[in-house]
């Protein structure tokens, strides 16, 4: 993951220095956390098993990042989860009655812009709540696929539609450079191009965003677009891990991305944040989820643990920012 | 018993902005002290550490000279401190006597149900006790600003404060309303009340106040009785140097028309306005408040659809709904009155603030070219002297003049053709004012077409090419520099000689 992050391209604004501090503190926790699972585990640190933590999360990383784009607007997107599942679904189908893989990775990722079309023009274009929005389309896109799959699962043999999800080129992951190139295209995209200040103006304060002449309404369209075209995007990986085609897949997919992000420091409120930070989110949350599975933790209690890690990720940052503002 | 308060030594910083520096201020009861300063010279941040909304990073707060310590705005009510604040924290469903007794509501014995009678006949004797003459039945929402002010006054002095402070009381008030406040406040004295007194006001201050405090830069500067100062000393220490002079430059109007708006209409808001505006030319609309001038500018600018008539922008006809996108493209900016809403972006730096507009001329193969970027950034900064440690700096830690030098710095570049201002001196101060009216008259002489939404007679004499007088919707008459009638324009705003 470090050629990731030396990758990042110059930062937007020098003095964003809270956040600077979170990202070493993030850093700290991810050293911390990877050195206690080792100890506990001797298997955590083997290449081996780096290669799947990254692998298993591939398509929280993907996801993640769009929900930043997201968060940084001001909005949420609970669909996201649903989608993956969708957009697999009409990848899949279109693969099967094809045979073409090119046209299941079109048709997978135009069905996740798709349905982050419809969010974002519920709620760019007719200004609606976000949480609203993609909580209807959160269940609509999950209907919709276990309608597409007949509620069960289907099979993929094509290696071409498989190879990005499943394919490894020793222990390293065909997925992890991709992840790392959508990483640095995204991070073009958020930092030097307007789209991307856009979003921050968005986020920042939409009345004045439209003043200036910014079009904000079609900035939130397109940043709900792209986080459908990231979960389109999962799906592929998804089906190419398992080799198939899941109705249920992606479950509290949403839950683990707004974590991860708000954990990287995101603000809830928009205007602040950058995507270097939900990088070290993933991280850190993956090694820790990874870490309880392979310690041999309860299963059962890994939702409880994610739900104890967001409730205090958002205390402590509220915490922080009411003793900043005095 | 004598009740005294004493801050002493106090220091505070954000960031790396030092706001307060070893101040000392006292009060006494049974008198007014009148604190002034310009904006962001730190009377605001002294009265928060007060209040117990920031914390003093330095010095000790005394109350009777035994320390005292205000963690929390429930601890400033505790030692009888009680703020009333601009925007008001009045429950406007509720009736005078339910806003007092909110929270602590007398009940009819062993019942849960209030005894109304009995709240509105405490809150009666206290109106009486200060010869005010207010229903304590009256829904709040019914009352105007004095009143509602002095709704909070009433309920902090039942809750046993003894030093009460008010930033700028008189802001919204009428003539007659604020009367009645000066009156309320010498009632008070005469009650021994402490009264801290936050107002720019000369008059006011030298009216009703014992003691007067000036800060500058989060330092006192002086601290003196009223009657051993004058309100020249007061303004010059306000300052610190003899006031920026500002003086129209002389000049001919002979460019080509901007913007032409022909019969624009809107019910409600404006109708049949015909105007025109030059290159180089400030053409001001002024009258009062209701006129329907803000509302035609915003128009012009694309940030209002319904309206008919035509609006003809360097020969081209823009439409109505067409956005405010269209305008900016061309060359049109404009300046909100009301920055907070919508002139800033409070997470960004200030150079994000600033280029916004303008990201698309930075651009270089697709994507933003920060060194053009960073030097218009520092250009805008400089044109307009904004004071910021770095455009680094987020715009929300900036005073509001300096936040408005930034709403104008971002459309000062080569291709802004009009700009629109709303207001454009509105609750900032003089030193900032002298530097808007600079930039003002410097795009005007660059050629650049200036139309101003304004309510203060003296800028509009002071800015305006042409004035156009606006009431009720209609354009009353046109003033051409110099032939301007302060008398006759005042009359036009207030419809004197108009039929309907």
């Amino acid at each position: 993951m470090t050629t990731t992050t030396a990758a990042a391209p110059p930062r937007p604004r020098k003095a964003m220095d809270s956040l600077t501090q979170r990202y070493l503190v993030l850093i700290g926790l991810i050293v911390i956390a990877s050195v206690g699972f080792s100890i506990a585990n001797d298997n955590f640190y083997s290449l081996a098993n780096l290669g799947i933590l990254l692998r298993s999360i591939a398509v929280l990383f993907l996801v993640s990042m769009g929900m930043t784009f997201i968060m940084l607007t001001g909005g949420i997107d609970l669909s996201v989860g649903s989608n993956v599942a969708f957009s697999g679904g009409v990848g899949v189908i279109t693969l099967t009655t094809t045979g073409s893989a090119p046209l299941g990775f079109a048709a997978a990722i135009l069905a996740g812009m798709a349905i982050g079309a419809v969010n974002g023009v519920f709620i760019g274009r007719l200004r609606l709540s976000a949480f609203m929005v993609s909580l209807a389309t959160f269940a609509l896109a999950r209907g919709l696929a276990l309608v597409i799959y007949d509620a069960n699962s289907i099979n993929v043999s094509n290696t071409t539609f498989l190879w990005l999800g499943g394919q490894s080129w020793g222990s390293i992951p065909v997925v992890i450079p991709f992840v790392a190139l959508v990483f640095v295209a995204l991070s073009l995209v958020l930092y030097r191009s307007t789209f991307g200040r856009d979003v921050y103006a968005a986020g920042s304060n939409i009345n004045t965003a439209f003043v200036l002449g910014r079009r904000p309404e079609r900035t939130l369209v397109w940043v709900y677009v792209l986080s459908g075209a990231l979960a389109g995007l999962s799906a592929i990986i998804t089906v190419g891990r398992v080799s198939s085609g899941q109705p249920w897949t992606g479950l509290y997919l949403e839950f683990d991305a707004i974590t991860a992000v708000i954990l990287g420091g995101t603000s809830l409120f928009g205007g602040r944040g950058r995507l270097l930070g939900t990088i070290l989110g993933v991280l850190l949350y993956g090694i820790i989820i990874n870490g309880l599975v392979l310690t041999g933790t309860n299963p059962y209690l890994q939702s409880l643990i994610k739900g104890l890690i967001l409730l205090g990720v958002v205390l402590l940052d509220t915490l922080v920012q009411r003793r900043q503002a005095q | 018993m004598t009740e005294r308060l004493d801050m002493l030594g106090i220091g505070k910083s954000f960031f790396a902005t030092r706001a307060l520096d070893d101040v000392n201020f006292s009060c006494t009861a049974g008198e007014v002290h009148a604190l002034v300063g310009l904006n962001g010279a730190g009377k605001s941040t002294l009265m928060k550490i007060l209040g117990g909304v920031y914390q003093r990073d330095e010095g000790e707060i005394r109350i009777n000279n035994t320390p005292v310590e205000i963690a929390a705005p429930a601890d400033a009510g505790r030692h009888g401190i009680a703020m009333i604040h601009q925007e008001l924290s009045l429950i406007g469903e509720l009736t005078v006597a339910g806003n007092i007794f909110l929270g602590k509501e007398i009940r009819h014995k062993g019942t849960p149900f209030m005894n109304k009678a009995e709240m509105a006949r405490q809150v009666r004797a206290q109106l009486d006790r200060f010869g005010l003459a207010l229903d304590p039945h009256r829904p709040v929402r019914e009352l105007n600003s004095g009143e509602k002010q002095i709704v909070e006054i009433i309920r902090a002095l039942m809750s046993d404060a003894w030093l009460i402070v008010m930033d700028e009381p008189t802001s919204a008030l009428s003539e007659e309303d604020k009367e009645m406040l000066f009156d309320f406040i010498r009632r008070m004295k005469a009650e021994g009340i402490a009264i801290i007194y936050i107002s720019h006001h000369m008059p006011e201050i030298f009216g009703i106040a014992e003691d007067v405090t000036v800060m500058r830069d989060g330092v006192i500067v002086l601290s003196e009785r009223i009657a051993e100062t004058s309100e020249d000393h007061v303004i010059k220490s306000m300052t610190g140097a003899e006031l920026d002079q500002f003086v129209k430059p002389h000049k001919q109007i002979t460019g080509k028309v901007v913007l032409s708006v022909d019969g624009l209409s809107s019910p409600g808001n404006y109708d049949g306005v015909t105007l025109g505006v030059h290159e180089g030319e400030i053409v001001v609309l002024t009258g009062l408040r209701g006129c329907g001038a803000p509302e035609l500018a915003k128009a012009i600018f694309g940030l209002d659809a319904g309206y008919g008539g035509e609006v003809r922008y360097l020969d081209k006809t823009l439409k109505p709904g067409r956005g405010p996108a269209v305008a900016v493209r061309e060359g049109m900016g404009l300046v909100t009155e009301n920055r907070d809403k919508n002139g800033i972006l409070p997470p960004l730096s200030v150079r994000d603030n600033i280029a916004l507009p303008f990201l698309e001329k930075t651009l270089k193969g697709g994507l933003i070219d920060g060194a053009r970027v960073d030097s218009i950034v520092a250009k805008a900064i400089r044109d307009t002297s904004t004071k910021t440690s770095s455009p680094d700096q987020e715009i929300r830690f900036l005073s509001g003049g300096n936040k408005q030098k930034i709403c104008f710095s971002r459309w000062l570049d080569e291709d802004l053709k009009l700009l629109i201002l709303l207001e454009p001196t509105r609750g900032i101060d003089v030193h900032a004012k002298a530097d808007i009216y600079r930039i003002i008259e410097d795009l005007a002489g660059r050629g650049v077409g200036i139309l101003i939404l304004s309510y203060e007679i003296d800028e509009v004499l002071m800015l305006g090419d042409r004035v156009l007088t606006m009431y009720q919707g209609a354009t009353i008459h046109e003033y051409a520099y110099p032939h301007f009638d302060k008398d006759r324009m005042l009359a036009d705003m207030a419809g004197a000689g108009h039929t309907t």
